[in-house]
């Protein structure tokens, strides 16, 4: 053994190297085909489920399927409601890797919209900071609610489900009665903050490219980054490694010297300040102000973004710009074909039924290639 | 100050607690059942939200609020098979199935509605059937008592009568002592040859009764329309109330007139001058900061039985 060359030595690593290159890159495979699959049973029950309402259930769902493509406004709607939606699930993701089910999203996007509209509307800055300040001071509000949530979970073992979705009812209460109360200018009879400042609104892409695309803006930029920053964090830095192996498997990192309370509180804050910046897209590039009813229920849609990306923080945006398809599909064949557009939320349900009920396959896989590894042995 | 007290010591805020917390007590009842059979039941929220809805419009179409209770139960039922089959047979996430769940009948509730009245809000549009309020004889004369023991909703006496029902199946039957140690430690329930998946599909099926009849009051008792959405979060309060009754069926109750007394006081302080989302954010004020306490009491109570057993033991 001592006299092995070590040309040998070497080339078998290569060999191995790519050997499980290639088993990766298989393995990535079926998980696409697994996931077109599961989307395309999806959609199937949801057509089953239209022409069973039997209002002209082609025409429903041609315009659900092919709606957000046929006008250039409905684009940008579109790009619109998925730079909201990618921050909502990378959000959710980072929980998730931690198996935190942490469903704070919608509070942590109502908290981010109000700061970031606040600091706006009473602090003078200059362009550009006038669109930083207020996205970090969001950002840190976000960390810190989530924080509340995070905190109860790691070191009270409190509930996450119960206590996030308590915060969130206390928050959107909070931001209803502080938008009516306080920001609402007099002789305003509609409920909504002042106009922000220029200097505080993402530049629109209508503006930019000279046509009719909606409300989408350059937030974009902000998500392109935050979705790299996010797969930084989780897979090159050792907070991400933690948080994943607290994923796989609590005791186990624990044991390996992982303060695994917490990290587990940190998941929820970072979770709450990305899905704070979802809040200042709403606020800054949406609706330039602060409307009611701002989220419109945003924040639970994170989940099946999430899910399908396998909390994969690169893939979010694919399955975020998916979704949101859907979603912009769904309300155009709402108005066309008057088939509610909540059959969105049916075929929702069932993806994640069908991704949930796929940790079967994934066990029946690893048990094959277990088998598999001691035949050859 | 003055008139708030005087609404909060009157028979009508006592009886107003019993009513709101209906809808409490019982899917809480139920998502204890789950609970200690160690398949949490995340999908009560779905469940009543669904039972609500076929309650009100199998009643309206039957004419009959009986059916309605039955369709009610029946689908909340299917949704118990659907969580266990999901989770008992196919391994899947429970907490991620009853989310699922959750957010489909949100939304096909929305949609069936949507598509029998054309209306997405509600069902106003048609007035559901109701089921009875009950009188006591002689209670009813009785001032005070009378005013808030009589004359309920069937559902509401049926949720006190469950708790006790509740206790006596979980610590007096064979089933309910083998649904607690399927709980307490599958491996070792399953050496003495008790089915552990059967254990659980009964308990979530139990919790789903239990929700349905929940869901039934919100719509044919509370108030007499379907809303989208209308359990508002109560599947989730139910759950905080198992957590804070120590899973124990008097302390789940306790905890859910508790929620339900919060729940009234911003009922009835939505009557005076404050500002209607300061009082609305009570009940989930209550809810997180009794989470909060009962958590590091527990654990309080720990340390401190750690260090009476270290004492004794040196």
């Amino acid at each position: 053994m001592v006299d092995t060359p070590a040309i040998t030595n070497s080339e078998a690593r290569v060999h191995e190297r790519m050997r499980i290159r290639k088993e990766r890159v298989r393995g990535s495979l079926i998980d696409l085909v697994v996931t077109l699959g599961t989307i395309v049973i999806a959609l199937v029950v949801g057509f089953i489920v239209t022409l069973a309402v039997g209002k002209q259930p082609i025409a429903a769902y041609t315009a659900l399927l092919t709606g957000p493509l046929s006008q250039v406004n409905r684009l940008g709607n579109w790009l619109q409601d998925a730079t909201t939606l990618i921050l909502i699930g990378l959000s959710v993701s980072i929980a998730f890797q931690a198996r935190q089910f942490n469903l704070g999203a919608e509070g942590s996007l109502l908290v981010g919209a109000m700061t970031a509209a606040v600091v706006a509307l009473y602090v003078p800055l200059p362009p550009i900071l006038g669109i930083i300040v207020p996205l970090l001071a969001a950002m840190a509000a976000g960390f810190l609610v989530a924080l509340i949530p995070g905190w109860m979970k790691a070191y009270l073992n409190a509930n996450e489900i119960v206590s996030t979705l308590m915060i969130n009812a206390i928050i959107a209460n909070l931001y209803q009665y502080l938008l009516i109360n306080f920001l609402t200018p007099e002789g305003d009879n509609v409920r909504r903050s002042a106009l922000l400042p220029a200097t505080s609104a993402f530049p629109l892409l209508a503006d930019i490219f000279n046509a009719n695309l909606g409300r989408a803006n350059l937030a974009i930029v902000v998500v392109l980054i935050v979705v790299i920053a996010v797969w930084i964090l989780m897979r090159h830095t050792s907070f991400g490694y933690e948080i994943r192996m607290i994923g796989a498997n609590e005791k186990f990192a624990q044991y390996g010297g992982i303060n695994t309370k917490r990290v587990v509180m940190l998941a929820f804050a970072i979770g709450g300040a990305v899905a704070a910046i979802g809040g200042v897209h709403l606020a800054m590039g949406v609706h330039n102000r602060l409307i009611l009813g701002i989220s419109a229920g945003l924040g639970f849609e994170g989940i099946v973004v999430a899910m399908l990306a396998r909390n994969n923080p690169l893939l979010v945006p694919i399955t975020g710009l998916f979704y949101s398809y859907l979603r912009i599909g769904g309300d155009i064949m709402e108005r066309t074909a008057s088939v509610g557009a909540e059959i969105v939320q049916v075929i929702q349900a069932v993806i994640i039924l069908l991704i949930t009920a796929q940790f079967v396959i994934e066990y029946v896989r690893t048990r094959r290639n277990r088998r598999a590894a001691e035949a050859k042995l | 100050m003055d008139s708030a007290l005087k609404v909060i010591f009157s028979a009508v805020f006592v009886s107003t607690i019993l009513r709101v917390s209906t809808p409490l007590i019982l899917p809480a009842l139920g998502g204890l059942i789950a609970e200690l059979s160690g398949a949490s039941n995340i999908a009560l929220e779905g469940m009543m939200l669904t039972s609500a809805c076929a309650g009100v419009l199998v009643s309206v179409y039957t004419h009959s609020e009986w059916l309605g209770l039955l369709a009610g139960i029946s689908l909340a039922e299917v949704m118990a098979l659907i969580l266990g089959y999901f989770h008992l047979k196919l391994k899947a996430d429970i907490i991620l199935v009853g989310l699922a769940l959750n957010i489909l009948a949100s939304g096909a509730t929305i949609f069936v509605v949507y598509l029998l009245t054309g209306d997405k809000g509600s069902s106003t549009k048609l007035v559901s059937l109701e089921m009875p309020t009950i009188t006591i004889p002689i209670i009813k004369d009785i001032p005070f008592l009378g005013e808030v023991l009589s004359g309920q909703n069937l559902i509401t006496y049926l949720a006190f009568i469950a708790t006790g029902l509740v206790w006596l199946f979980l610590y007096r039957t064979r089933l309910g002592i083998h649904i607690r140690a399927v709980g307490e430690n599958p491996d070792a329930a399953r050496s003495v040859g008790i089915n552990v998946s059967a254990m659980r599909y009964l308990a979530l099926m139990l919790s789903a009764l239990l929700a349905a009849l929940g869901g039934i009051h919100l719509s044919m008792g509370y108030v007499k329309f379907f809303q989208r959405d209308m359990t508002s979060g109560r599947g989730f309060i139910a759950l905080a109330a198992v957590y804070l009754g120590a899973k124990h069926p008097v302390g789940t109750l306790i905890a859910a007139l508790v929620f339900g007394a919060a729940d009234a006081l911003s009922i009835q302080l939505g009557n005076l001058n404050i500002p209607s989302q300061l009082v609305q954010m009570i009940p989930p004020v209550v809810t997180v900061v009794s989470l909060i306490l009962y958590a590091i009491a527990r654990k309080r109570r720990a340390a401190m039985l750690q260090r009476r057993f270290q004492k004794t033991s040196v």
